[in-house]
């Protein structure tokens, strides 16, 4: 239902569950929950669940064609998936198709790899996280990032729902961000739509889709060279900013190998740690032995040079002088100078930070757009600071900071696996070997299947393994994904519920719900860290099965337990503590799996047991483990890394003469461009459309809930396909007229919603309205797939990262 | 004598014929012990895992939770070490 996991507390009476409430021990949700935590009972007790093994008796598959489902035994199912998966492993693993979606089981995501298949069939997390997890994880060892709740009084957002609607730990955020408010906070919201954020918002700053990187270009044009105000000390002393560039791109190096800057002493290049730091040059430019060299900084500056508020006001449609007033309110706000002390120890203090998520950067130029946020934050020296844009690190372990080149944090663009070495032909469909800073581009499905020559691939999908995942509703191009499930022999679904996606199943697996299972939780966690335990409150409701049980099983009569009982020592931890290592030969329950888990981490007197008793080993992070976390290493702000990856990746797509495969945004630097979604305006779709979710609904589960449903049905916001209303009138729409919105890639059609809290070139469609499986009718006419309109195709992906295109161009026609 | 606990994850554990074995040493580095093991084509484990001296891609090797790099195969064991060789899978998924 969701990625991270609150403490609840349940009420049980003679084995029924009656009530869910927030646990207000636990510090990560301060007893709070948001509509989904308190509708899990709908989802326990759902009707339409499947609660026993199924197979498919109707041969015959597509778009609402019934399965004819029939119960059998488990026995029966197990037999049927490792007969017919072991015929795909024996012949080519790759054959196999995988798309999983289950975050908390996080562990688990590893079985595709053991089983041998590189596939990814899914757009889930890339949706969102494409850009954003790699560029984190590339500054500061983090995953994600969030404002200080805590000390932050001018708080910039940027198509984000943090704090109220969305994105990391709602529950506890919400209170969180509703404290700060309180105690003065100054909130300022980018977004095309009237979001819960927009709304409740100091400011709410309307925007074209897609354009925010223009709109904090021109803030840092501002600050550089109108107010030429900044974190002067910051940048030269945390940052790579100093460092000397040449005209190529490169930093420029001594014979040995380092990175320079420039003396003021001595007027000339030295290597970068052995120069004192009042006495390095942050903004300058030169001449050496022939050569021009810039600093990273100067470099940034120069470029910004025609990012004007007035050109990126054209851009965005956010006024000019917008753009220079909230420069100067949170330069002013940022308090640049100011420090404070917290358990014992002095920190610098920058109450003013920039947080963004999905609107603001799941776009084709993703990674540019996650820089710039990135940057300007830095230009007020407020990154990983008191009050200022911290990250956040995966799970329980922390930042992954080691020293990398030249005194710098180690990128670590990869948290979730290591990255795939480049490889031609490629293995995997997605084509995650040419995406050495990527993510998983399961969009890339649609391009890759209908044209592996192309590519080069060697082998066509034959079956799939679907865990917690509705591809056709997650990724684009549903039309392409359908042929695709038709070319499947062979589909195994392990969910809860039916989806469009189980439906092609062969064979439907029924995993327990979240309150019939046992699990240890800590992802993404903004301001706390340790595990929550996840334990059966009731009786399975059905014949359903643990899916870490279910998946080991399935290993087990294929022939390959014994490595992914190794796969699992080695994502779990273990091999850094070889006593809870799990043997290769032994088959493990989830109650042992998990309490060996426990104990690995938190020592032999708490185990499962202990996790039973106490519900969680959650704590608030200290402020060592906060701020600062990459202590005397410097961060990077000019990314000479994903330059050099780009030159060793051009040199490799030359070498086998694929000279098209696009390359241009491995820059070192973040600028305005325009994306093809802009372009496609120029070809007769003058609107945009998005998709946007509110504190309802995360992943496609929760909008077949039914009380989220029928919460949803009351709120306007999820009344149909939301246009302006100057717009409306000036099209000739009224609320509840049908309409369709074409893109270059398709259409959708459902019934118009006039508002005002919407910019008038946006048409923007709630997730509550895009299941075609939705029970309730009345949601069902309101709207339809998003994902139709838009595209998996390279020319919307970004080519360093593989994030997708979440906008898209439309024009709008009025049906009845 | 000194001794250090191999542990085999994946592929290494399948040359080996082994998870997990307790070996005794005496001036002993990490090479040392890895050209010690016998794998099931006749060879050691250092000349499957090591090629020109550096470590294959495909493959880790971990002391007491540390991944070593090629160089750091040269490192005297002391005793009590806990070794894991592995290979390692990348393509696992992320989101």
């Amino acid at each position: 239902m969701c990625l991270h996991g609150c403490g609840i507390l349940v009420e049980v009476r003679d084995g029924v569950a009656l009530k869910i409430e927030g646990d207000p021990s636990n510090p990560d949700n301060l007893g709070k929950l948001c509509p989904k935590g308190n509708a899990g009972l709908s989802r326990l007790y759902d009707s339409t669940r499947v609660l026993k093994p199924m197979k498919r008796t109707n041969p015959q598959k597509g778009p609402g064609i019934d399965p004819k489902w029939v119960p059998i035994s488990w026995d029966e199912a197990y037999e049927i998936v490792a007969r017919e998966l072991g015929k795909i492993r024996a012949d080519d693993p790759r054959k196999l198709l995988c798309a999983i979606g289950d975050f908390q089981r996080i562990l688990l995501w590893g079985w595709p790899a053991v089983f041998g298949s590189p596939n990814f069939f899914s757009s889930v997390g890339n949706y969102c996280g494409g850009s954003y997890h790699p560029t984190n994880g590339m500054i500061d060892g983090s995953f994600a990032g969030i404002n200080d709740y805590e000390y932050c009084n001018y708080w910039i957002q940027v198509g984000s729902g943090d704090g109220f609607s969305a994105h990391l730990h709602l529950a506890g955020s919400a209170k969180r961000m509703a404290d700060a408010r309180m105690r003065g906070m100054k909130l300022v919201t980018l977004d095309p739509y009237g979001s819960v954020s927009a709304a409740k918002a100091d400011e709410w700053i309307p925007i074209i889709p897609g354009t925010d990187r223009a709109f904090v270009l021109g803030m840092a044009y501002v600050l550089i060279h109108e107010l030429k105000q900044y974190d002067s000390q910051f940048l030269r002393d945390r940052t790579n900013a100093p460092y000397l560039v040449r005209r190529d791109g490169n930093f420029l190096r001594d014979a040995e190998g380092h990175a320079m800057v420039w003396s003021l002493k001595l007027a000339a290049p030295q290597p970068w740690n052995t120069v004192a730091p009042d006495d390095v040059e942050l903004d300058g430019e030169h001449q050496v032995s022939g050569l021009n060299v810039r600093t990273g900084f100067r470099v940034w500056a120069d470029l910004l040079c025609d990012h004007t508020p007035e050109k990126m006001s054209e851009v965005s449609t956010v006024p000019a002088d917008t753009i220079r007033r909230i420069a100067r309110e949170f330069v002013e706000a940022a308090q640049i100078g100011a420090t404070i002390k917290l358990g014992g120890k002095t920190y610098p203090l920058r109450p003013a930070a920039i947080n963004f998520y999905r609107g603001a950067q799941s776009h084709a130029n993703g990674l540019f757009d996650n820089l710039a946020f990135k940057l300007v934050n830095m230009l007020v020296g407020n990154l990983d600071i008191p009050g200022g844009h911290l990250g956040v690190p995966m799970d329980h372990r922390g930042f992954l900071i080691s020293e990398g080149e030249d005194g710098m944090v180690r990128p670590e663009p990869h948290q979730l696996h290591p990255a795939a070495p480049f490889k031609y032909p490629p293995d995997s469909t997605h084509l995650a070997e040419w995406f050495p800073l990527g993510f998983d581009a399961g969009q890339l499905n649609a391009e890759t299947f209908f044209n592996p020559e192309r590519f080069g691939l060697t082998y066509t999908p034959e079956a799939m393994l679907m865990y917690h995942s509705n591809p056709l509703w997650n990724l684009p191009e549903t039309d392409k994904l359908e042929k695709i499930m038709a070319r499947m022999k062979f589909v195994v679904a392990i969910d809860i519920q039916r989806t469009e996606s189980t439906e092609w199943a062969d064979v439907f697996l029924p995993d327990h719900t979240f309150l019939e299972s046992y699990l240890l939780n800590c992802l993404e966690p903004p301001v706390v860290t340790g595990h929550s335990l996840r334990q059966p409150v009731v009786k399975p409701v059905g014949d359903t099965k643990d899916a870490y049980e279910i998946l080991t099983e399935i290993a087990e009569r294929i022939g390959f337990r014994d490595d992914w009982n190794d796969l699992l020592n080695v994502v779990t931890g273990f091999i850094a503590k070889p006593k809870y290592l799990l043997d290769a030969e032994k088959s493990y329950s989830i109650e042992e799996f998990v309490d060996r888990y426990a104990r690995s981490i938190y020592g032999d007197d708490k185990g499962l047991e202990w996790f039973k008793k106490n519900g969680h080993a959650v704590r608030h992070r200290t402020p060592e483990e906060t701020y600062l976390p990459f202590g005397s290493l410097r961060i990077p702000f000019y990314f000479e890394f994903i330059k050099r990856t780009g030159d060793d990746l051009r040199q490799k797509f030359e070498q086998i003469g694929m000279k098209d495969w696009p390359l241009d945004n491995y820059q070192p630097l973040p600028f305005w461009k325009n994306s093809q979604v802009i372009e496609d305006g120029k070809a007769g779709y003058p609107f945009y459309a998005i998709t946007f979710k509110e504190a309802l609904h995360t992943f496609a589960n929760t909008l077949v809930m039914p009380w989220l449903s029928e919460v949803s049905e009351k709120d306007a916001v999820h009344g149909g396909i939301l246009v302006n209303s100057v717009t409306a009138a000036q099209l000739g729409i009224t609320t509840g007229n049908r309409i369709r919105l074409q893109s270059p890639a398709g259409s959708i059609e459902g019934l118009a919603q006039v508002v005002e809290g919407i910019h008038p070139q946006v048409f923007a469609v709630s997730n509550a309205i895009t299941r075609c499986f939705l029970t309730n009718d009345r949601q069902k006419q309101r709207g339809s797939h998003f994902n139709r309109l838009l595209t998996g195709s390279i020319r919307y992906t970004d080519n360093t990262t593989g994030g997708l295109e979440s906008t898209a161009r439309v024009r709008v026609e009025v049906i009845k | 004598m000194p001794a250090a606990n191999i542990s085999a994850l994946g592929a290494t554990r399948k040359m080996l014929g082994f998870s997990r074995r307790t070996l005794e040493f005496e001036h002993a580095t990490v090479a040392d012990l890895l050209r010690g093991l016998e794998t099931s084509d006749g060879r050691s484990l250092y000349d499957n895992l090591v090629c020109g001296g550096k470590l294959l891609g495909n493959y880790a090797i971990v002391v007491n939770g540390t991944s070593l790099n090629s160089e750091q195969l040269n490192m005297p064991l002391q005793g009590g070490e806990e070794v894991v060789a592995m290979a390692i899978l990348r393509h696992l998924h992320g989101g």
